[in-house]
C-alpha cells in the first residue's frame, strides 16, 4: 500500500514553486512525479518581442544566480547569426566574471545544502565567505548580483588594471576558505552521515538521462562544455574538469567544492593573460533569416540557446534550454528507494533552479498529467 | 561538527563580519550602478535614452519637457547613461532609494 505525499508548490523545502509528488511504501519512495510550470513567466515569448539589444537584459534576468552565462550565451548566439567576433580582450572578461558566478553560485549551493541537513553554522559560513566573492563582481561590474557588462559584441566595461590586485587578494581569501570547506565536506561526520550513499545516480543512469554539469560529473561521466566545446576565452585557458566516482549527494557537492578551486585557478589565470585591446566591436543588428545555437557550461551544466532570426531587429524565436530542466529526468532514479528525510538534501543536490526553467511545459490539470510541446504544438492548441 | 568547533569557537570571541547598517554604512565601490541623476540643464531633448531603455522606464515629463525615469522599472543596467550624448544622465553611488511612495 502506497501513500502519496505531495510537497509543493508551496512549501517549506522548495525555494521556488514547484510540484512533486511522491509516493511512499512506509519510509521508503518508491515513484516520484514531477509536475513544472507554476514560476512560468512567459520569458520567451517576451524575448521575441522586443529588439535584440534590449534582449540582453531580459536574458540576464531569467535567472538571477547565473546571469551572467544567460547573457553571454545570448549575446554568442546573437554574435553568430550577425558574423562579429568579440575582441579577445571581451572573452577573457567574460570568463573572468562567469567564474566568478560559479564560484558564487556554488558557494551558495554548499550553504543551503548545509542547511537542508540541519548544518546551519556551516550555512552561515559559507555564506559569509559568499560575500568576498560577491564583492568582487562588485568591484569589476559595479552591481552585486546582474553585472550588466554584456552587449552584443563584447562586454560594456573594462577591467580597470587598478582592480587586478584587489581581485587577487579576494581569490586568495576565497581560496583560503573553498579549501577549508573541501576539507570539511570530505571529513565533518555529520555531513558525511547526511550524504554519503543518499540520492546515488549511477553512471549508467546518469548517461542515459542526459544529466549535465555537476550531476553528471558527479557521477563520473566526464562532460565539460567549457573543454568539449570551448567558446569564448576557455581555449586559452588550462583548468581541469573535475569528477568524481560515488554519484551521491557527498560527491556531488565535492565535485562543486573542486570546481571553486579550479574557478578561482582560472580568474587568476585570466587576470594574469588579459590581452590588451578593445573591449567592444561595433554590430549592425539587423540580421538576414538564420538560425543557430550555441551552448555554454552555467553552474549548473549545459545552458543552450537557439535563436531564429528573420531580418529586422528583433529574434523571431529564442529557445533557452536551462541545466534544470535536462537534469529532471534524472531525479526519479535519485529519489527511487531513498527516505522521506532525504527528499530535501536529494532535491537540492541537483542545484534546480526552477525559475529559470520553466518556460515552456504544459500542465494538465484533469489528467495531472505534465508533458512538453513543441512550439508548432503550441501554435495549434486551442484549449 | 566537531570538526567546525574551532572556527565557531573563533568566530565567537572576534567582532561580528557584518556592519550595523545604517549606523555604519559602506561605501559601494567606484562605478557602482545606484541611482541615476538627471541635470535638466544639459539634457538637449534628444530622446535617445527613450530608445535605449531595455525596461522602458523613461518617459517624458509633461511639465518639465524632460526625459523622467521611473525608479520601480528601471533595472540600474546604465545604458542610458552610456548613450546619452551630453552626459545629462549619471549614474551615482546612490542606493537608498526604497519609499513609501513611487516617485
Ligand atoms: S539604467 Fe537602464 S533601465 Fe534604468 S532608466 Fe537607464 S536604460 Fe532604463
Ligand atoms: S539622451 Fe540625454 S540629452 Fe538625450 S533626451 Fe536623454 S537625457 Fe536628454
Amino acid at each position: 500500500m502506497t501513500f502519496v505525499v505531495p510537497v509543493g508548490p508551496q512549501h517549506p523545502m522548495l525555494k521556488e514553486p514547484e510540484f512533486f509528488r511522491f509516493e511512499v511504501k512506509g519510509e521508503e519512495i518508491v515513484g516520484v512525479d514531477i509536475r513544472l510550470g507554476y514560476a512560468h513567466r512567459g520569458i520567451e515569448e517576451a524575448l521575441s518581442r522586443r529588439s535584440y539589444k534590449h534582449n540582453v537584459y531580459l536574458c540576464e534576468r531569467i535567472c538571477g544566480i547565473c546571469n551572467v552565462v544567460h547573457s553571454t550565451t545570448y549575446c554568442q548566439t546573437v554574435e553568430q547569426l550577425a558574423g562579429v567576433e568579440p575582441p579577445e580582450r571581451a572573452k577573457y572578461i567574460r570568463a573572468i566574471l562567469m567564474e566568478l558566478e560559479r564560484i558564487h553560485s556554488h558557494l551558495l549551493w554548499l550553504g543551503v545544502a548545509a542547511h537542508q541537513i540541519g548544518f546551519n553554522t556551516l550555512f552561515m559560513l559559507a555564506w559569509r565567505d559568499r560575500e568576498y566573492v560577491m564583492d568582487l563582481r562588485e568591484l569589476i561590474s559595479g552591481g552585486r548580483v546582474h553585472s550588466a557588462m554584456n552587449t552584443i559584441g563584447g562586454v560594456r566595461r573594462d577591467v580597470r588594471s587598478e582592480h587586478v590586485p584587489t581581485m587577487l587578494r579576494g581569490l586568495d581569501k576565497l581560496e583560503q576558505s573553498a579549501r577549508y570547506y573541501t576539507d570539511l565536506w570530505g571529513s565533518d561526520r555529520t555531513i558525511l552521515a547526511r550524504c554519503t550513499n543518499v540520492g546515488v545516480l549511477s553512471k549508467d543512469d546518469a548517461i542515459k538521462f542526459c544529466a549535465v554539469g555537476p550531476l553528471a560529473r558527479a557521477s563520473d561521466v566526464k562532460v565539460d562544455i567549457r573543454k568539449d566545446d570551448p567558446y569564448g576565452a576557455y581555449g586559452a585557458l588550462s583548468f581541469n574538469v573535475i569528477t568524481e566516482q560515488e554519484g551521491d549527494v557527498w560527491a556531488k557537492g565535492m565535485v562543486r567544492l573542486r570546481e571553486i578551486l579550479e574557478s578561482i585557478k582560472i580568474v587568476r589565470q585570466a587576470l594574469k593573460e588579459l590581452p590588451s585591446g578593445p573591449v567592444r566591436t561595433p554590430v549592425e543588428l539587423k540580421i538576414p533569416p538564420n538560425e543557430t545555437v550555441e551552448r555554454t557550461e552555467a553552474p549548473r551544466g549545459e545552458l543552450i540557446y537557439y535563436i531564429r532570426s528573420n531580418g529586422t531587429d528583433t529574434p523571431e524565436r529564442v529557445r533557452v534550454r536551462t541545466p534544470t530542466y535536462g537534469n529532471f529526468a534524472s531525479m526519479k532514479s535519485m529519489f527511487a528507494g531513498g527516505t522521506v528525510a532525504e527528499i530535501p538534501i536529494v532535491m537540492w543536490s541537483i542545484d534546480p533552479c526552477f525559475g529559470c526553467n520553466d518556460r515552456i511545459t504544459l500542465v494538465d490539470s484533469h489528467t495531472g498529467k505534465a508533458r512538453v510541446v513543441s512550439f508548432d504544438e503550441l501554435r495549434r492548441w486551442k484549449k | 561538527m566537531p570538526r567546525i568547533l574551532p572556527q565557531v569557537l573563533r568566530n565567537l570571541f572576534r567582532k561580528p563580519f557584518t556592519v550595523k547598517y545604517p549606523y555604519v554604512k559602506v561605501e559601494p565601490p567606484e562605478g557602482y550602478r545606484g541611482r541615476l541623476a538627471i541635470n535638466k540643464e544639459r539634457c538637449i531633448r534628444c530622446w535617445l535614452c527613450i530608445h535605449t531603455c531595455p525596461a522602458r522606464a523613461i518617459s517624458v515629463d509633461k511639465e518639465t519637457k524632460r526625459p523622467s525615469i521611473w525608479l520601480g522599472r528601471c533595472t540600474f543596467c546604465g545604458e542610458c547613461a552610456e548613450v546619452c550624448p551630453t552626459k545629462a544622465i549619471t549614474m551615482t553611488k546612490e542606493f537608498e532609494y526604497t519609499t513609501l511612495y513611487e516617485k
